[in-house]
């Protein structure tokens, strides 16, 4: 650097002219600039470590919660698949949605060969009894008559089949209570669903359902169609009665 | 401003902690669940259908065949001798109401089914006897 006074060197931190004494003004805005810096560093400086302090450890506390949340929510998915067991039922109702014209067309074969009982499991087995698809409309009326000619059938085989052993439980009063509720409510839904039914064919099933059931009865109640119709004029309790006069030969 | 984070974070710590053990012992627990040693179902009813035929309880052997169809139209393994027993005496049970009905095609081929199934019985063949007394001797 040149000095503007005498023209003598002069170095760049010089604040005077070693040879004039003259004042350097780069020197000394140099030296102001400096200063001026240094203030605003320390500022920051204090600035940056307060805040440092302020937060020190909220970093690793927040990166723990993080693990923390992870770790409850993998857990709890886990436990989740642990406990849940599969669903047959469902995989059942898929299977009866995507046959449901094959199913149909068995459900059919049942009915022609009279074989009810068999008709009702096969739709209960496959799901299709509560929940039937659209091809299983036309079945409707024929639905509600052999699930109830289906738990008198079912009953009446458990009173006549039971044990005769003395040792064991006789749970024959329970079904013929239970069959007497259910008989009248065959009855109930086959005079609705007889009228209700518009297909010939299917109101052939249940007329012959409704006289399967009076030959069954007819057969293991001893009893001709007279006594039968007197019979089916009682009330529940009254069936109950001569129920039990007939099985048990009191 | 800070105060006020470290108490909210603090909160959340514990409250995750807390969350973080239920879920673990849950894990623990789910674990024990998955591994549970299940009953296997046909070997219990094995017993349970000795027990009915040594009594000739023929009436629960049904209801248990009804039961069992409503969820597996055709058996399982090791319900195979109860949907044979059971499905003989259906067959015998309605053979008798077909007659009275006056239906003797029906009748007709039920008794050439029950004489099928009759052949099927092998070991159990002697329920049939047992179940065609019962029928014979009703009401």
């Amino acid at each position: 650097m040149i000095c503007e006074n005498c023209k003598h060197e002069i170095g760049p931190e010089d604040l005077k002219c070693p040879n004039c004494g003259a004042a350097n003004p780069f020197a000394v805005q140099h030296q102001e600039n400096m200063q001026q810096f240094a203030g605003e560093y320390a500022a920051t400086e204090k600035e940056v470590s307060g805040f440092a302090k302020a937060v020190e450890g909220l970093g690793k506390k927040a990166a723990v919660l993080v693990v923390l949340l992870v770790g409850t929510i993998v857990m709890l998915v886990i436990s989740s698949l642990n406990y849940a067991d599969p669903d047959e039922d469902e995989a059942a109702r898929r299977d009866a949605v995507k046959n449901a014209a094959a199913y149909a067309d068995e459900a059919d074969g049942f009915l022609e060969r009279g074989e009810y009982m068999e008709y009702v499991s096969f739709l209960y087995a496959h799901e299709l009894m509560n929940f039937p698809p659209e091809e299983f409309r036309r079945f409707q009326c024929v639905h509600y008559v052999a699930k109830e000619y289906y738990e008198c059938i079912e009953l009446l085989e458990e009173m006549i089949l039971r044990s005769d052993d003395p040792d064991y439980h006789d749970g024959l009063d329970t079904d013929i209570r239970n069959f007497c509720m259910y008989l009248d409510g065959f009855y109930e839904v086959y005079e609705a669903q007889k009228s209700a039914e518009k297909s010939e064919e299917y109101l052939a099933y249940i007329l012959d359902m409704e006289a399967e059931l009076k030959a069954a009865m007819r057969t293991y109640f001893a009893m001709d169609e007279g006594a039968l119709q007197e019979f089916l004029d009682m009330s529940q309790a009254k069936k109950a009665v001569k129920i039990r006069e007939v099985l048990r030969h009191e | 401003m800070n105060k006020k984070l470290r108490v909210i974070l603090n909160i959340l710590l514990v409250a995750a902690s807390i969350a973080f053990l239920i879920s673990l012992v849950n894990l623990i627990a789910s674990i024990g669940y998955a591994n549970r040693e299940v009953e296997d179902p046909a070997e219990t009813f094995a017993g349970v259908f000795a027990y009915e035929l040594d009594h000739r309880a023929y009436g629960e052997i049904m209801g248990d065949y009804y039961v069992r169809r409503l969820d597996r139209f055709t058996p399982d393994a090791g319900y195979e001798d109860l949907y044979r027993v059971a499905e003989y005496a259906h067959t015998a049970f309605m053979t008798r109401v077909y007659d009275e009905k006056g239906d003797p095609e029906k009748a007709s081929l039920n008794r050439e089914k029950a004489d099928r199934l009759r052949g099927e019985l092998g070991a159990y063949e002697y329920t049939a006897d047992e179940v065609d007394g019962l029928i014979e001797k009703a009401p």
